[in-house]
């Protein structure tokens, strides 16, 4: 069959009311589970499936990557509102999105984050379509080694998310990476900093640490000075985004879209660190560099379009190899196996109406993304309406159910407070919380891959440079290094010439 | 939504039960822990059964992922529960066979739970990449012998990784634990993907998770440990290869209360999985992801369970593969 036959093949399959209806109710459902904070889309997902049992293969898919894609968007929402991402996925979205909506711009960044969303989820389903054969055998070039290069380049972000000290920023990340420690070791699977309690077996959960540091410290300082905020409102502001805004921040949204389309092809790296990778190029190549951090537009459409551009391109490994590459698309390849397909090369040939089908659908549900969103963004724009004095109690609320949904835990509950109490004194002292975030999610990323990479070459070094991709990002990361130190000396130096 | 639909379910038959006769059990949802994330092999049993399960017990089943270090938080939370019915476990081979007979300090043993029934057995497979020179258990033990060959497991105190020593050992490697290097990644599915990526040499694990890489032709298939080919895996027997001892080492999904469990409750168990197994669309289910529906009484449940257990404990000894600390 030629690519028109395919696309015919694919058209019938999905050529009916029921298909878009799934893919349609798919968005929905995951738009409002990703608003609600600690309903990740992974948990709107895994509720979905067993629904999607008695369907036909193809619409049940179609529901579940609705809900996928719904769920990374939707977490936005309340990142930018109460400053609590609704999924991991959306905490770089709180470093400007928040600040603009504390300025009274919140309709503006969340137009942003929408069409930053939609634009990136067209791109990654086009990459999805055209590269899929050719990502999926680059990312089986991926082993520890490889992984442990681009996750030492990763943590070069810290120094884009410092804010002014990169002291601080660095103390924040030590502190991530301290707490990113507790737990099971991976190769001993002996216990570490746990002090005999089984709930720290497992680690800190990540969505109780996430939701303790962002929005348990806002809450924390209501409480301690509660007068300057008494009947103010935030005003929404100018609601929607214009063209004009949405061309200055275009380089932005598809150069996250393409980081996004990168990290999502490679299984195992998944969402936030796209985001904040993004998130950090933008700010880099800003001519308003200063501005990154107090509410830039241009930094909520770069993290939106680095997580949205993760989610058609996790499809890569899945539909191309076989292989999940986060715990989502874990799920949906369940869904194929119930229904008695499965993903991989041989799939393209099996079944290559179905193929075809998904990206009809995929293509289809940007669109529904873009319906769906503004007419979500309308209806929860109103929360900045609310005072502040009946808002931060209902979000304490909100986030106490969110976390302890994650796991159905309490302890994790205790984690979220004993964060937020920790985010409020380095809130206090100026220390960032973004530094903090990133060393949490890639210090154990790096420090699992160099220890299987040593497990992989008998303790010799010498794997960290086996290719020319370990090659690539170690010059990636020097280059950044000497970029950094430079920085810093010329900062310095204008300091000093201030001074005389 | 579901959570709203579920409390307000719940409301009504918390109402009902009050003017009800209090006695009979159940007359409450269930909550069932699933110490595993969602779409693991767990989560998938767990919830598949959950359906038919839910209407042999009469009452909604309250399914929960408690996750984290390899089922123990969830298992421990199962364990501190009133052993009065209404929170029960699911519990795998890793959590409640291998990791047991393993971790000295992992804070439950198996006489911590009353074991109710066993319904689901995966036969495990080893399979090598397809492009690998390596084309039957001969052609890997050899290359073991000459050192330099690993496998990846998806954690430490997994079935993976017992898996992979247990099959080394009963192939006469002496010394398996530092002779093949064992790569623990960060889950299964990163297990295959490094076996597939070149990572690690070999793996065995359940069939179901290697299913759709062998039908893709991704990964060669070495051996299987049932003692009936498995459908789909050009591979022979354990038993073919004279090694019947490794049938043993199959996973398995089951369901445990808290050790106190009254008798009558436990014996409920047993109807309702019969009850539950006799569903046609649940077997099927389940028979697509390449699983033998096989329901054990809670007895023998607790025989099949502990068996495993010393053997893997046996070997865990042996080896000196025990963690400490």
């Amino acid at each position: 069959m030629n690519f028109l036959d395919n696309i015919a093949a694919g058209l019938s399959l999905v050529g009916n009311l029921e298909a878009f209806a799934a893919l349609f109710l798919g968005v929905l459902i995951g738009t409002i589970a990703g608003a609600i904070p600690g309903m990740s889309a992974t948990m709107a997902v895994a509720l979905t499936l067993p629904f999607t049992f008695s369907m036909e293969a193809i619409t049940a898919i179609l529901l579940l990557l609705g809900v996928y894609k719904g769920g990374i968007f939707g977490g936005s929402i309340p990142a930018i509102l109460i400053k609590t991402p609704g999924t991991p996925a959306s905490s770089a979205t709180v470093l400007d999105g928040y600040p603009m909506a504390e300025k009274g711009q919140a309709g503006k960044a969340l137009g942003m984050a929408l069409w930053a969303s939609c634009t990136a989820d067209l791109i990654s389903n086009l990459a999805l379509i055209l590269f899929a054969g050719w990502l999926a055998s680059f990312a089986l070039n991926f082993g520890p080694p490889e992984f442990f290069t681009l996750i030492l380049f990763s943590l070069t972000i810290i120094a884009g998310v410092s804010g002014n000290s990169l002291l601080r920023g660095a103390l924040s990340a030590m502190l991530g990476l301290l707490l990113a420690t507790v737990g099971l070791d991976l190769v001993y699977g002996t216990n570490r900093f746990t002090f005999g309690d089984p709930n720290l077996m497992g680690g800190l959960n990540f969505i109780a640490v996430l939701i303790g540091l962002f929005a348990i410290p806002e809450v924390l300082s209501m409480v301690w000075e509660p007068k300057p905020h008494v009947g103010k409102t935030r005003s929404l502001g100018k609601n929607s985004v214009t063209f004009a805004e949405y061309r200055r921040c275009f380089k932005s949204i598809v150069r996250g879209s393409f980081i996004g389309v990168f990290l999502g092809s490679i299984p195992g790296i998944g969402a936030a660190p796209a985001a904040f990778l993004s998130y950090s190029e933008a700010r880099r190549k800003s001519p308003v560099k200063e501005n990154f951090g107090k509410g830039e537009l241009e930094g909520v459409a770069a993290s939106e379009a680095g997580n949205n551009g993760v989610a058609g391109a996790t499809l890569i490994p899945l539909l191309a190899l076989g292989i999940p590459g986060d715990v989502i698309t874990a799920i949906i390849i369940g869904a194929f196996m119930v229904h008695g397909l499965q993903p991989g090369p041989m799939m393209f040939i099996l079944n290559v109406d179905i193929i075809y089908g998904l990206f009809i659908g995929l293509i289809v549900s940007s669109v529904f993304l873009l319906m769906i969103g503004s007419v979500a963004i309308r209806g929860f724009k109103y929360v900045a309406d609310i005072p502040r004095g009946v808002l931060f109690p209902g979000v304490l609320v909100l986030c106490i159910y969110g976390v302890f949904a994650v796991n159905n835990n309490i302890f994790d509950v205790g984690v979220m407070f004993v964060m937020g109490w920790v985010g409020f004194v380095m809130l206090r002292n100026d220390i960032p919380a973004a530094p903090f975030l990133i060393a949490f999610i890639l210090g154990p990323l790096l420090e699992n891959n160099f220890r299987q990479a040593m497990l992989m070459s008998g303790n010799s070094p010498d794997i960290l440079f086996r290719g020319p991709i370990t090659w690539f990002f170690w010059a990636l990361t020097l280059l950044t290094m000497v970029a950094i130190v430079r920085a810093g000396i010329r900062a310095t130096k204008d300091l000093k010439k201030k001074n005389i | 939504m579901k959570f709203s639909k579920f409390s307000a379910l719940g409301a009504v038959v918390l109402g009902l039960a009050t003017v009800a006769s209090a006695a009979e059990y159940p007359d409450r949802p269930i909550n069932m822990i699933i110490p595993f994330g969602a779409g693991g092999a767990t989560d998938i049993s767990a919830r598949t059964i959950a359906e038919p399960l839910g209407n042999a017990v009469g009452k909604p089943l309250i399914m929960a992922n408690v996750t984290g270090a390899g089922g123990a938080t969830g298992s421990v939370a199962a364990m501190n529960a009133k052993p009065d019915g209404y929170t029960m476990v699911f519990t795998r081979v890793g959590s409640h066979s291998v990791n047991p007979a393993m971790k000295a300090t992992l804070p439950y043993t198996l006489d911590d739970f009353r074991y109710v029934t066993v319904y689901e057995i995966n036969p495990f497979a080893c399979a090598v990449a397809a492009d690998s020179d390596i084309n039957s258990m001969d052609d890997l033990v050899a290359k073991a012998r000459e050192g330099g060959v690993s496998f990846s497991s998806s954690g430490v105190g997994s079935g993976l990784h017992l898996g992979g020593v247990m099959v080394m050992d009963a192939f006469g490697i002496e010394d398996p634990v530092n002779q093949v290097t064992h790569i623990p990644m960060d889950g299964g599915g990163a297990a295959a993907t490094a076996v597939l990526a070149g990572t690690a040499t070999f793996l065995c694990t359940n069939s179901s998770a290697l299913a759709s890489f062998v039908a893709n032709g991704q990964l060669k298939p070495l051996m299987v440990t049932t003692a009936e080919p498995v459908v789909g895996f050009d591979a022979p027997t354990a038993a073919d290869l004279g090694k019947p001892e490794l049938e043993q080492l199959v996973g398995w999904t089951g369901i445990a209360g808290p050790k106190d469990l009254p008798d009558d409750i436990a014996a409920k168990w047993g109807e309702w999985m019969q009850a539950a197994a006799n569903d046609e669309e649940f077997v099927s289910r389940m028979e697509a992801v390449g699983s033998i529906i096989n329901v054990m009484s809670p007895e023998e449940a607790n025989d099949f369970i502990r068996g495993q257990y010393s053997t893997f404990k046996a070997l865990v000894d042996r080896l000196g593969m025990r963690i400490e600390g």
